[in-house]
Formats: structure tokens, sequence, C-alpha cells
């Protein structure tokens, strides 16, 4: 019996091939997502998990003390490590090691393929290759080759600019540091931790090919190329034996890395009473590329189980409904059964198995998909954004996961229709009850007053809220899938681009050696242009291991002004003064919501281990870095810099930046960093394009079945009014207008879902490393809506075709037999 | 002039088995003002004649004039028109539209038919006397009263045809009558012929002609209760 019973329900549904398809589609994208969003957070922790604490990794340091603002001689970088060898606390974390490191920004003078030299920032490493952060030279030779350096002539590039610059093994490369200048011979191809995530120091965009460049020498390399003395450094690494907790910056409110900070801070005063100038001491949470990478993975792990979950609810729901409107069409054979004996129990089975079918068939689809087109694009794609080498291979656990996940739901989602089923009682069945659901009275004095054919599409759309209700739910979801690209990608335009296109003025950023200032000027006055001198440095925060990055200028001026080279939006508060009785800074809004900082408090913030108190004067708005500005003059002060770089304007077109290069200690072009975001969108598009795909995709399944779903609830009203002589027109009109009517109210549901759904996705993933607001936007919000629109309408002509081909004569004999 | 001019009508279907002569060759004339009832066993071709003559159907054969116009039989949306302009539909099962009052299912047809008329409605529910019932929904009236608001609603464009297939299949003898007597009170009121096809010979009370079919060709039409 229950073969039989099974086989009249598969008979069934494949009378409704059209609507079967989209609910195996919905399946099949849930799947399909989830393997390829999934393998996305496995590849992304692979390589993080690679990279750091593998056997072949780089052995990253536990703790970094970092001076800016001068370099140690060889007996002060020797005497420091002696110090923290011999004053090392009482702790759970014994001292594996600690080395001293030289890292100078520089220049590498690069023959174009036009043949023109082209001088390109860079930042040199001087590595005594201990066993402290190693050059990391993974085994896949299409991003690594060659080895390491051992003679003072040899360098290693990165990986990420070698093979933009076409640099191979065996090349030589001539670079500078300060106003000397060397060849190079490059003899292998590798990456560092500094540098995984490549990108100039306080620049969140990963750095355009031919913009930047990064190598790895000997140290005595790299002091002969500075002509500094042997053993000179201005880095110091530290390595604890074992893996010690750090503090995550994603976790504000718990500070795991509690035994580490009593070393830093022990650190810190050994540091500071052996030197005066202003040293950071931090943990790995301090620097930005480790983070970076860690802040990837953990956000994809985070965010892979909300979107093949969302995907799978939309599929559950979009089952539901179907199964529901079967058994609706079903009833009558139903109560037939039932009369004849059939247990209620006999009924519900081939019901959920029907569910089950539709997710086995939809998961296989799923699974193909995602395994053979979706997780490769991510990865490959992931690994051209990264730079670096990704596992292109799909964890079968993750799949496994994934399709119980989805069959799960499915099979849920299966049960109460065909609960519904077994209870359906005959003799309501027979008597036509179990279809007729009184109307809404409230609903009719609400629409009284409109023309009938109005009134009536309005009423037979909400006979079902219910449903109505999941669908737009449902689309919500999908569109919270397609608008939250549109609105993050508006955001971050807004604050990438924006902020350094419209709210800065500079055309080149030259960074100066100590008091070197000077050349620079006089090379910009040569040329008639103007400048701002400018500091940035590291500071950190009283009682907290965090960093801000200061800034400081000489001139403020908020957006509006337009009046400075770098100018702020500002949130709250006012510009600060310059010479108040308190040193008066701004905060960025992410620092100010971290820190719980407003204006007019005064805080306490170090510069190195030397306590400041600063007095907050305004917040300002689309930093995505933890900023804080001073005037440079009361900063210089602070930290006994004059300034870290010169902002230029040339006033016009850059054409020639020639003899730059030798009196600075490399530099930015804005015109490169605003290209390096638009590279990096252009890589992006066909993820965020294939993503926005996918919700369009959804919300077509699941509007179309909805609405199909309604189309085939009122064949009898439709078939009796055009038995009645409805024309077409009128007929055609009345559901363009309820298409129209629902694609409104579902893409303004959608554009609301979105835009919340965005901003707390945001929120969920915003750490101190990066932090940036979602703010509605027209553009997003006007797509949104006009898409569920368009989706909606686009499905009149179905209703139509279905009006057009019904048999008006079979329908008739129903209604009279 | 008559209304209804039908020669020779045939309506055959193709099916696996070999073909079916639902109408073979049917000819009949019918005036106006007529009250018909179509009778014969299941399967004897009234609810085929009925749905050529109201054309939802098509013939397969022979002429069909209305108001001597020929009837289209070819394009679906003339077909359509012809229904909208000159007949009006009561079904068994009523199919009056549950999410409309029984004032708005009368007010549809005629909005869908270009003439929104409420004093019109309410004349016709006043007709069938349902003028207090114009604000419920049909869920909430007896069968009967639906079916007068059935009847009601197809009056409503003012057809010169009224059609009814086992209109009263659905009621009991007390509620039947009743029915019959609204609908024969309207259509002379209105002037409206009316074709009604049963399995019910109690019906011929109503009729002043009756036709009686069987395998898809007319075995006797007489006049009655003339």
């Amino acid at each position: 019996m229950y073969g039989l019973l099974t086989k009249r329900l598969a008979r069934s549904l494949w009378k409704t091939k059209l609507r079967l398809s989209a609910v195996v589609l919905m399946v099949a994208v849930g799947v399909f997502a989830g393997i390829s969003f999934g393998s996305y957070a496995n590849g992304a922790t692979n390589l993080y998990n690679e990279v750091y604490d593998g056997d072949e990794g780089i052995n990253l340091p536990d703790i970094w003390v970092d001076n800016p603002s001068q370099v140690w001689d060889g007996n002060q970088s020797s005497n420091l490590c002696t110090q923290i060898q011999q004053n090392w606390p009482e702790s759970d974390y014994q001292l594996q090691g600690c080395e001293s490191r030289l890292v100078l920004d520089g220049i590498m003078f690069h023959i174009n393929s036009d043949g023109q030299e082209k001088v390109i920032p860079a930042v040199w490493h001087g590595i005594d290759e201990g066993d402290i952060d190693r050059v990391w030279m993974p085994d896949d030779k299409e991003f690594s080759s060659g080895r390491t350096a051992t003679q003072p002539d040899e360098i290693v590039i990165d990986g990420h600019a070698a093979i933009g610059m076409e640099i191979e093994v065996g090349d030589f490369v001539s670079i500078g540091a300060g106003t000397e200048r060397a060849n190079f011979t490059v003899v292998g191809i590798g990456y560092h931790s500094q540098h995984l995530y490549f990108a100039q120091e306080g620049v969140i965009l990963p750095a355009e090919e031919g913009t930047f460049v990064t190598g790895y020498m000997t140290d005595l390399g790299l002091e002969n190329l500075a002509n500094m003395s042997t053993g000179s450094s201005n880095k110091i690494l530290i390595d604890v034996k074992g893996v010690p907790n750090y503090d995550l910056l994603s976790t504000a409110n718990i500070n795991e890395g509690e035994k580490l900070n009593l070393l830093i801070e022990v650190i810190s005063e050994i540091i500071s009473s052996n030197d005066d100038a202003p040293s950071s001491v931090y943990d790995r949470s301090g620097v930005e590329s480790v983070e970076f990478l860690r802040a990837d993975a953990e956000g994809a792990i985070k965010m892979f189980p909300y979107v093949t979950g969302m995907l799978a609810v939309i599929a559950g729901i979009t089952i539901f409904l179907s199964l529901q409107r079967l058994i609706q069409s079903q009833a009558k054979e139903i109560a037939v059964l039932r009369t004849l004996g059939v247990p209620k129990t006999a009924i519900m089975p081939a019901y959920i198995l029907a569910a089950t079918f539709i997710g086995v068939i939809g998961s296989i689809i799923g699974i193909i998909l995602g395994v053979f087109v979706g997780a490769p694009g991510m990865l490959r794609l992931y690994q051209e954004i990264i730079g670096l080498p990704i596992d292109l291979g799909v964890d079968s656990t993750l799949i496994s996961q994934i399709v119980i996940i989805a069959m799960l739901i499915v099979i849920i989602a299966g049960i109460r229709p065909a609960w519904q089923a077994s209870r359906l009682q005959p003799l309501t069945v027979f008597r036509g009850n179990h279809e007729v659901k009184l109307a809404s009275r409230n609903l009719q004095r609400l629409t009284s007053k409109l023309p009938t054919t109005i009134g009536l599409s309005i009423r037979s759309s909400l006979r079902r809220p219910m449903r109505l209700g999941i669908t737009f739910f449902a689309v919500a979801i999908s569109m919270l899938l397609f608008g939250s690209m549109l609105f993050m990608m508006a955001s971050m335009e807004k604050v990438m681009i924006g902020g350094i296109e419209d709210n800065q003025s500079w055309d080149v950023q030259a960074y100066t050696p100590p008091d070197g200032e000077q050349p620079i000027t006089d090379w910009v006055i040569e040329r008639n242009g103007t400048y701002e001198l400018m500091i940035n440095f590291p500071l950190g925060i009283e009682g907290d291991n965090r960093e801000l990055q200061s800034f400081g200028l000489d001139k403020f001026s908020t957006v509006e002004d337009d009046n400075a080279m770098i100018m702020v939006e500002l949130l709250e508060g006012e510009l600060p003064v310059k010479g108040s009785s308190s040193i008066q800074v701004m905060v960025d809004e992410g620092t100010s919501s971290f820190l719980d900082w407003d204006v007019g408090e005064k805080v306490t913030i170090e510069v190195g281990s030397n306590p400041l108190e600063v007095e907050i004067s305004g917040i300002t708005k689309g930093e995505v870095l933890r900023t804080m500005y001073f005037h440079r003059a009361e900063l210089s002060q602070a930290v006994g810099i004059n300034s870290t770089s010169v902002l230029i304007d040339l006033d016009g077109e850059i054409d020639s930046i020639e003899g730059l290069g030798e009196k600075t200690l490399g530099y930015s072009l804005k015109k490169d960093m605003v290209s390096s975001f638009e590279t990096l969108l252009e890589k992006q598009q066909k993820m965020l394009t294939a993503i926005q795909f996918l919700g369009i995709i959804i919300a077509m399944a699941v509007l179309f079945n909805t609405l199909l779903i309604n189309l085939a609830e009122r064949d009898t009203e439709l078939a009796t009014i055009r038995v009645l002589g409805a024309p077409m027109k009128k007929l055609g009109a009345m559901m363009f207008w309820e298409h129209l009517v629902i694609g409104l109210l579902g893409g303004i549901l959608g554009a609301i879902f979105a835009y919340f759904g965005t901003v707390l996705l945001v929120n969920s993933f915003v750490q101190w490393a990066f932090f940036f607001t979602v703010e509605p936007q027209i553009s997003p919000i006007f797509t949104i809506i006009s898409i569920v629109t368009i989706i909606s309408i686009a499905l009149t002509p179905i209703g139509i075709r279905r009006i057009k081909k019904m048999d008006l004569v079979e329908k008739v004999k129903e209604f009279s037999h | 002039m008559s209304l209804i001019e039908i020669t020779d009508l045939k309506r055959y279907y193709e099916m696996n088995s070999g073909v079916v002569k639902a109408l073979d060759g049917v000819s009949l004339s019918i005036e106006e003002g007529e009250i018909i009832v179509l009778l014969g066993p299941s399967g004897s071709g009234k609810t085929t004649m009925l749905n050529c003559i109201s054309a939802l159907d098509s013939p397969t054969g022979g002429s069909y004039t209305f108001n001597d116009k020929e009837v289209p039989r070819e394009h679906a949306e003339e077909m359509t028109s012809f229904r909208r302009e000159n007949i009006g539909y009561v079904f068994q099962f009523f199919n009056l539209l549950h999410d409309l009052t029984v004032l708005e299912n009368i007010l549809l047809i005629q909005e869908l038919s270009g003439k929104r008329d409420r004093k019109r409605a309410l004349e016709l529910l006043q007709l069938v006397g349902l003028e207090k019932e114009i604000d419920r929904f049909p869920a909430e009236i007896s069968g009967g009263q639906q079916q007068r608001v059935a009847i009601a609603r197809s009056l409503a464009k003012n057809p010169r045809l009224l059609l009814g297939d086992e209109l009263t299949g659905n009621l009991d003898t007390k509620t039947s009558e009743m029915v019959m007597d609204v609908l024969v009170k309207a259509s002379k009121k209105e002037n409206i012929t009316t074709i009604m096809v049963t399995h019910d010979e109690s019906l011929i009370n109503y009729a002043t002609r009756v036709i009686r079919l069987d395998s898809g060709r007319i075995i006797s039409d007489e006049q009655v209760n003339q």
C-alpha cells in the first residue's frame, strides 16, 4: 500500500514539474553556497594555520618591540636582548629566543616593460635567518622559488610583488634605503609575516602590482645598503616556549592574553630604562598583517554557517509551501483514501519521503556544483586577492556537514504539511469546506471603497497572510544576500575611495628620513607645489595592549571647509585647538566605540612606555584603522620626531616625480592607492556578481513558487470570471497590479531587511583592526526594490499564459458535476 | 426572428478509443423569452450543448447564429467577448468569490464588463430577495442564498441569454423551488431567454419548452406550460 501511495504522490509531484524544479533548485543553491563559502572559510583557516603554526611555518614572534623613531646600534641591540633575558620575570611562559632586526623603508628602481625606470616604495628586512619570523617559502612553485639570502648582495623578493613585476630568481634589482643605492641578486621568491596581507603600512587595501615591494636580505646586506653599523636594529622579536594566548581583537570584552600582557609590561620597562626613544611593545594583536589573516579566517568561519543556514531555511520554506499546496490540491484524493480506510500513518510517510527526495536531488546537484564550480572558483579568487597559495581541495567532512544541515531543514519542512495531510477530515473535504477560508472583515472594510477588481486582488493576495509573510521573509533573506554586498560595497567604496579621493587633497606622500624633510620640501618648492608635514606614529593605550595610529597634522579642516590636505568628517565635537591647557585630539568613531571614549573626556595614551594625557575634542568618521589626530607640533614634542612624511600637492597632473626617490625613504602616490581599490573591486567583481546573482535567483525561485501557488489556488475563481466573460486584458491588468504591489512590498521589506541585516553582519565582524559602518544609501535601496518588483512583475505573463491555457470546458464540468 | 438558430451542430472529440460524437447534428431555433429545460441521461450531450451555446466550446460542424450573427468559435477572446455581451451563467456549485461580499460579487462582474452600476446591483439583489445580505461573505450565507446571488450575478450585465448547468443539483427540494421561483421571476422581469441543463424532471414545471437529448441528438422538443 505504501508503495502505491508513494507512486501516486510521485506522479502528482511530476505534474508540477516547474514548481518542483524551483524547490529542488533552492536546496541545490543552499548546498552549493554552503560548500563554496565553507571551502573558502576552510582555505583561509588552513592558510593561517599553515603559515603560523605549521612545521614549515615562520615561527611568528610572540612579542615585538618596535622603535619607530630611530635605529639602535649593534651594542644597544644585543644589550637589550641580554637585559630582557636577564630580567625575564616569573611566568608560565619561558623565553625561547630574542633576536634583533632591521627593517627600513626604501625604494626599488624598476625598469618597466616600456624601458622607463620607475621608483617603487619598498620595505627592506635585514634578517639574520635565526629562528624567529623566518621568510616563508611554501612548496608551491607557482608562488615561491629559490632560497633565502645568505650573502650581503642577495635578496628574496616578496612573491606578491615579484610575480606581478615579473621578477625571477637570478635577476638583478636596484634598490635604495635612505640616500644609498645598490644592486642585489634575487635568490628567492618568498613571503614574510609582516606582508602576508600585502599592503603599505597604514593602508587597508592590498597594494596593486608594481606599486609596492618588500624584500628580505641578510642583516649585513641591509646595513651595507643603508650605510649603518653592524648589528643595527629597530625591532626586537621575542619568542616564548609554546603558543601563548594573546588578546583577540574580535573579543573586545575578554582579554585572553593576560599572562602575555604581564611580560609586555616588564619588557616595556626594560626598554624604557635602557633607551629614551619611545618604543612600542606589543603582541600578535598589534600586527595588522597577521591579524588581518586571522580575522579574515575567523570571519569566514563565522559567516558560512549563517549563509548556508539562511539558504537552507529559504529552501525549507519553499518546500513547506509547495507541499502544503500539493496537499491542498490532493485533498479530495486523500479524503477518498481515508474514507476507504487508509490509516493516517499511511498518508504521512509519503509526504515526508517527497521532501526527502527533493532534498536528496537538490543536495546532489548542489554538491556537484559546489565541488566543481563554487569552491574552486572562490578559492582561486581568494588566492588571487591574497596572493598566497591556497589548498583548492574540498573537505569531505564539510560536504557531509552541509548536506546534513540541508537535509534536516528539508525534512523538518516536510513534517508539518505531512501531518496536516494525515489529519484531513474526509467530510470537511467532500463538503468543500477545507478550501473555504472566511475573508477578513477588516480587510474588506479597508478595501471596500476601492474598485472591486483591486479589492479582490488585495484580498486574494492576503488570503493566506502566513504564506505571504514567510514568502516575504524568504525574499528578504535572499535580498540580504544580494543587498548586503551592495550596501557593504557602497559603504566600503565611500570609505576607501571617498576617504582618499575626496577627503585628501595631496598627490604624493613622501616618507622622510629622520630630520630629512628639507630636501623634500625644497624639491616641492622647486616645482611650485605645496606641502604639509605629517607625523604618523603608533601609540599605546593605558591598561590596554591595542595600538592606535596617531596622525600629527599642521592644518585641520572638515570636509565641508575643504582647507587642508587631509580633511576629516566630523561626527561630533570640534576640531582640536593647538595650545589648549590639555593636548586636544580627535579620535575616530571606531576608537570611540571600542573604548567608550566621548567628546570632552580626558584619556591617557602611551607614547612608547610614557603616559600622555589628552583631551578628546571631536570624533571623526570614515577611518578603517583606529586613529588619533593631533596638532603636529604637540605630537612632535611627545614622540621626539619632527615628521614621518611630507604630503605633497603638485597642483595638476603628476607628470614626473623625478628626483624625489633619492630624497625620501619611499613614497606613495594617491592615484596608486585609488587604483588599488579599483583593482581589488575588479578582482572581487566576479565573486560579488556571483553572490548577487545567487540572491536574485533565490528571490526569483521563492516569488515564482508562491505566486504560482497563489495562481493555482485561484484557478476556480479565475475560471469562473473568465466563463462569465472577463477579458484577458482586464485579468492581465489585475494580475499586473497585484504582482506590482507584492513586488513593491517584498522589495521594501527586502531593502529594510538587507540594510539592518548588513548592519548586524558588519557589527559582527568589525574589530579593532577593521572598523566601518553601513549607512542607508538610496542606490542599493532602489536597486533591491526594483529587482524584487521586476521579478514579481515578470511572473505576470506566466500567470496570463496559465489562464489562457485553462480548459474552460473542463472547468465548467468541475463546477457542475 | 429567433434569438438562436442552430443547424446541424456537431461536436466530435478525437479520443484514443475513437471519435466520440457528443453532439451529432443538432438543429433548433430558440425564441426570445423562452425558458428551456434540457433533459437527458449522463453523456447525452446536454453540457456540450450548453458549452457550445455559450461559446465556451467550439463546435466541429454546423452553424450557430445568435441574434442573426454567427457566433465566434475560433478566437478565444472573441468567444469571451460574446459571453460577456450576451451570456449569463449559473453553476451547480455557485462559484462565488469567497473574498468578496455578496454585493461585491455582482459589482466585480459589472466592472469586468466595463460598467459598474451599484444601483442596478442592489436592484438585482432585491429581485432575488437578498437585499439584507449585501455585506455578507458567501461563506456566511446558505447554499440557496449563494445560488440566488449567483443568479443575480449572472443578470448583472443584462445578458440576453441565461444558462444554468444543474443549478439546483446541490440544493434540497425546498431550496431548489425557491431558487427556481427567483430565477423564473427574474428572467421574466428582465425578458431573458433561459436554458437550464438538469437531471431533475421537476424543473419542467418552470419551463416553457423541454428538449430531451440522447447520444448527441434531440429526441424530443415540446412546448410546455403555455
